[in-house]
């Protein structure tokens, strides 16, 4: 059991940044590393074919929020370490180094040295000091920053090619070439440290299988340790060259370099599982076995919005023995079991093996909530555009957590801020100000009586939109910058392009691409929003400026009319030429406008995502009721789908409004789509061919659900009953008894077909 | 001039009205008069006001703009005379509940071919098309051929669902332009038909002959009400169909239910059948176990 309330390592591993704070920042990062390697892995646990679990400190260096609401890079969860101190439980010969190190680390995190570099404009928008962590972010916020380097997707093809002494093999040439030639060689040394960490842990687990082994009374639990044993042994001294070995070097390196996301496995791991299955080296058993512990280590040491297994899709070196490997990962699914990770993502193409679409979307039927789809038609073309990448680049596109598209191995791109565009409207109507907060937010536009047109507020709108967004690419920016004056991430560095070449970390020039992402939320509700307006107060005339805001401050109570005629205004999703033409206008102008930043700043690419997680809802507590009929707080309708109970004309009406949308000028959108059982089950052909012209009308992505309301609603009276109902919500999947009880009822409110 | 009739819906992504995905534009007004009608606001071939009495909160307003004198309030009811009412739609725009709307919108084929084409992918890659339903479509004969012809044209799939009760020369030059005709067939016996449906079944019987012989596939859909024609007389009248027109490609019975009952009194109209409720489906799978016993093997639940 981890002895939650010992500090010991986080003392140490405060100790050693201490002792090393004016050391090349790589030596530093590295003494670090062996300060929290093996200390923060866990014990192989019964089942565990694979070794490699995690319990992060309260302190220590990751690229990803490694604690939940541990932000990145060198963190100190505060409120952890105080929850601690208020236990009493902390020995008592530690007590006055916690207490220390809490104020040490106040200034010295990865958080903190951004924060201090915050520029005079972002000062009043950003609110260094009020920022709450999500999911409970009470303060009502337009432009809100996110602390991460996520995303993360590291070069696991090197990595089994050369193995970890082929690694240093290589870095140890590129150290003597940088030494005799007087250059900076220190990055390299640090690499070379940290790949002893790695060894070091590969050493330590090896030691604990060996222990395990010697005392388990089970014999089959005994050959299944002593295999590991040699596993662990081999990946220490070569590069791997089973599947076993294989998938147990790319997993420890996954968790020790701090990523959450697994990436291309049906490349990476494709010819070892082939090579060993044709030659007899493993059976088809042995290796489901090996992935189910996979599966489970993925689903107990991730988060929901993580955990990218991806499959499938153009430019895969070794198209067929990937495939086989592909169908292995979806079996794995099926005989697994309905689950919450990993995120499998099943990338598409005419003229793929028919094989795994088929699969996946008898998986789809069955109630699993993966893989998510997403074609590669639209898609790599639309990245190449989006991101200005060659084909070959884009053919190499990987979705993360929620969905936002960076380059396998070589484009870097965090969501590190995210804009509720709802509520940037909600403060043009008021020159600028909140409402529920009484602060200037925004721009002092002008009143929504002060325009004459419709034309003229559009513009203003889009002047605050431009405002928040250049803060926001303005703040991704500096993140990177501040991020690479203090460590070179040297996991990430070692196995990014073109880092080792170049003799640069990964923030500080080694990446081929640093692009960022700017998370956009409300766009939907914005769009159906300012059709209302357009409609109701400036072209029909049917409310006034001063009226509408009446209503809107009054959240409707007292004015059911001018309620009524705005919920019957047109509304996206409905194939509406009106309400339709308002998104793509308002998508158009957010994409351009974000995509344009990369002109003022540093990075290779910075674009819009209409992604979703839990932050439509819980954003949406904090904007007034707004024009489109939706009521104060209430949820705002997910990424790039129509507000609940919106979309009333049917499927079809829905993908014709769902594809009017550009999809070259993003970094992902998200399309929600339900289907009730019975339509899948009793019309699956007809499902095939709606999901088929979906994608040849250029759908880019779908992640479909398969429920009937009555699930649902039972679920909210029986939730014990209903632990096995999964639904996805955007960029996860989650046990629908577990959410917040708004986030249910949001979920109902989307129609099913 | 674009020839115009009274729509009560437009129903896209409509699975179950013929093949593939469909349109499905359901005209209003029916020469007959079924009992069991699910769609009882499409018998009349005019607009009409349509109350949901469950949303009203008796606020009054719709009394205060109506200058027919069609709403009143007494002794907290709310009364509707329906004959008086001129369709001026200004109580459904005083209702802020949505309670009163008005059912049918006056389309010409131009705006109804729009909402049709909009969907044309998805009937290229399922095989669907249009169907063309009502009431009864055929009734409104000039605007059902000219819709169909446009169909036609576009290359769409064209499906007309009809109780077949229309003009012997009129269905003949409908027929060229059908793919598929939902033929319904409601009562064994002339006089039950007129009974039940309140037409004679001399007609409908001739037509559903004429079309068999012209060569269009047709598929016959029976709606089964328990205590009315769930009877032997009537399954062994099906199956004579299915003995006399062997190339029927379908045989689909639509079991009772109870949903377009409480839409009567919407419209002003009784209830009918009060005392049934929706046939649960053991009792429909008998049915079908009956027919295929009878030998009709393409029996099935539409």
């Amino acid at each position: 059991m981890q002895k939650i309330d010992d500090f010991s390592m986080e003392l140490n591993f405060t100790e050693t940044y201490r002792r090393n704070i004016n050391e090349h920042i790589a030596i530093r990062e590295a003494r670090c590393h062996q300060a929290q390697f093996p200390a923060v892995l866990t014990e192989i646990q019964d089942n565990d074919r694979l070794a490699g679990r995690t319990f992060w400190g309260w302190v220590g260096f990751s690229p990803h929020n490694a604690p939940n609401g541990a932000a990145y890079g060198y963190f100190c969860h505060e409120q952890k370490i105080i929850e601690a101190i208020e236990r009493g439980n902390i020995p008592l010969e530690q007590r006055d180094g916690v207490h220390e190190l809490l104020h040490f680390w106040k200034k010295e995190t990865s958080k903190a040295k951004v924060e201090a570099a915050f520029t005079e404009k972002m000062l009043p928008v950003l609110f260094r000091d009020e920022i709450v962590s999500l999911p409970y972010n009470f303060k009502p916020l337009i432009a809100n920053p996110i602390y991460r380097m996520a995303g993360v997707f590291v070069d696991y093809e090197k990595l089994l090619r050369l193995g970890i002494p082929g690694l240093k093999t290589e870095i140890t040439e590129y150290m003597e070439k940088s030494k005799a030639s007087g250059g900076d060689y220190k990055l390299y040394e640090g690499m070379l440290i940290a790949l002893d960490v790695f060894t070091e842990s590969c050493r330590h687990y090896e030691k604990q299988a060996l222990e395990k082994a010697q005392i388990t009374n089970d014999p089959k639990r005994a050959k299944e340790l002593f295999q590991l044993v040699k596993v662990l042994k081999k990946i220490t001294v070569s590069k791997p060259e089973s599947f076993y070995e294989a998938l147990q070097l790319s997993w420890l390196y996954t968790l020790i370099c701090g990523s959450l996301e697994l990436g291309r496995v049906d490349v990476y791991l494709g010819d070892f599982y082939v090579n060993d299955i044709d030659n007899g080296i493993i059976t088809e058993k042995e290796a489901l076995s090996l992935m189910h512990s996979y599966w489970r280590l993925i689903n107990e040491l991730f988060r929901d919005v993580d955990g990218r297994v991806i499959i499938g899709g153009r430019g895969r070196r070794n198209e067929a023995n990937a495939d086989r490997f592909a169908l292995l990962v979806l079996e794995t699914m099926r005989t697994y079991g309905r689950a919450i990770l990993p995120q499998t993502t099943l990338r598409f193409y005419e003229g793929m093996n028919p094989e795994l679409m088929e699969k996946s979307i008898s998986l789809i039927g069955d109630g699993h909530t993966f893989p998510l789809l997403y074609n590669d038609d639209v898609l790599v073309s639309g990245v190449a555009a989006a991101h200005d990448v060659p084909v070959e680049d884009a053919e190499q596109y990987m979705p993360l957590g929620c969905g936002e598209i960076v380059i396998d191995h070589m484009g870097f791109g965090t969501p590190s801020g995210s804009l509720n565009v709802l509520k940037a409207l909600d403060v043009t109507l008021r020159n600028g100000v909140d409402h529920i907060s009484d602060k200037q937010l925004g721009l002092q536009t002008g009143h929504l009586k002060d325009f004459k047109t419709f034309d003229e507020f559009f513009d203003a709108f889009k002047e605050q939109l431009a405002f928040f967004i250049e803060i926001l690419a303005d703040h991704e920016e500096l993140e990177y910058l501040e991020s690479g004056k203090q460590a070179p991430y040297l996991y990430l560095s070692i196995l990014y392009d073109d880092c080792i070449a170049r003799g640069k970390a990964i923030f500080s020039g080694g990446i081929k691409y640093l692009g960022g992402s700017l998370e956009s939320f409300g766009s939907v509700n914005t769009a159906d929003s300012l059709t209302a307006i357009k409609k109701m107060v400036f072209d029909e005339k049917l409310i006034s400026a001063e009226g509408l805001l009446e209503a809107l401050n009054n959240n409707f109570v007292g004015f059911e009319k001018e309620h009524k005629l705005l919920k019957e205004c047109p509304k996206y999703g409905n194939d509406d030429k009106y309400a339709d033409d308002m998104m793509v206008e308002l998508h158009d102008y957010m994409c351009n406008t974000i995509r344009d930043q990369r002109d003022r700043t540093n990075l290779d690419w910075y674009l819009n995502v209409l992604i979703n997680n839990k932050q439509n809802t819980i954003l949406g507590r904090w904007v007034g009721a707004s024009a489109d009929g939706r009521k104060a707080g209430r949820e705002m309708a997910n990424a790039n789908t129509p507000a609940g109970g919106n979309d009333k004309k049917g499927v079809t009406a829905l993908i014709n409004s769902l594809v009017k949308p550009s999809h070259a000028i993003h970094a992902g959108t998200v399309q929600n789509m339900r289907f009730g059982r019975d339509f899948f089950t009793n019309d699956r052909t007809k499902f095939e061919v709606i999901l088929h012209t979906y994608f040849k009308k250029g759908g880019a992505q779908a992640m479909i659900t398969v429920i009937n309301r009555g699930d649902l609603e039972n679920a909210l009276v029986e939730p014990e009953k209903h632990q096995d109902l999964f639904v996805r919500i955007g960029g996860f999947s989650a046990r629908y008894i577990d959410l917040p009880r708004d986030v249910q009822y949001e979920i109902l409110s989307r129609v099913t077909y | 001039m674009s020839k115009k009739a009274i729509v009560f819906d437009i129903q896209r992504a409509s699975l179950h009205d013929g093949p593939g995905i469909r349109t499905t534009i359901f005209l209003k007004g029916c020469p007959l008069n079924c009992l069991w009608c699910h769609n009882p606001e499409a018998t009349s071939a005019h607009r009409q006001l349509f109350f949901h009495f469950d949303k009203c909160t008796q606020c009054g307003d719709c009394e205060k703009v109506c200058k027919e004198g069609v709403t009143h309030f007494n002794d907290g009811k709310h009364t509707i005379d329906y004959h008086k009412c001129k369709f001026c739609g200004k109580c459904v725009d005083a209702c802020n509940f949505n309670a009163l709307k008005i059912t049918g919108t006056e389309m010409s084929i131009e705006e109804v071919m729009l909402e049709i084409m909009a969907d044309v992918d998805f009937y290229t890659n399922s095989g669907g098309g249009m169907t063309l339903s009502g009431g009864e479509p055929l009734m409104h004969f000039s605007f059902s051929l000219e819709l169909l012809k446009k169909c036609k044209e576009m290359c769409v799939n064209t499906c007309v669902e009809t109780s077949g009760f229309v003009s012997t020369i009129q269905f003949n030059q409908i027929l060229p332009y059908v793919d598929l005709l939902l033929f319904d067939y409601k009562v064994t016996g002339t006089s039950d038909y007129m009974n039940f449906t309140g037409v004679p079944n001399k007609l409908i019987l001739e037509n559903l002959d004429i079309a068999y012989h012209h060569g269009v596939p047709i598929i016959l859909r029976c709606p089964i009400i328990p205590g009315i024609n769930d009877t032997d007389l009537h399954f062994k009248g099906i199956h004579a169909l299915n003995e006399e027109y062997p190339n029927l490609i379908g045989i689909e019975i639509l079991p009772y239910h109870t949903m377009g009952n409480n839409k009567r009194t919407s419209i002003g109209s009784e209830e009918t059948l009060t005392h049934l409720k929706t046939v649960p489906p053991e009792v429909s799978d008998k049915w079908i176990e009956l027919l295929k016993n009878l030998g009709c093997e393409k029996a099935k639940i539409g």
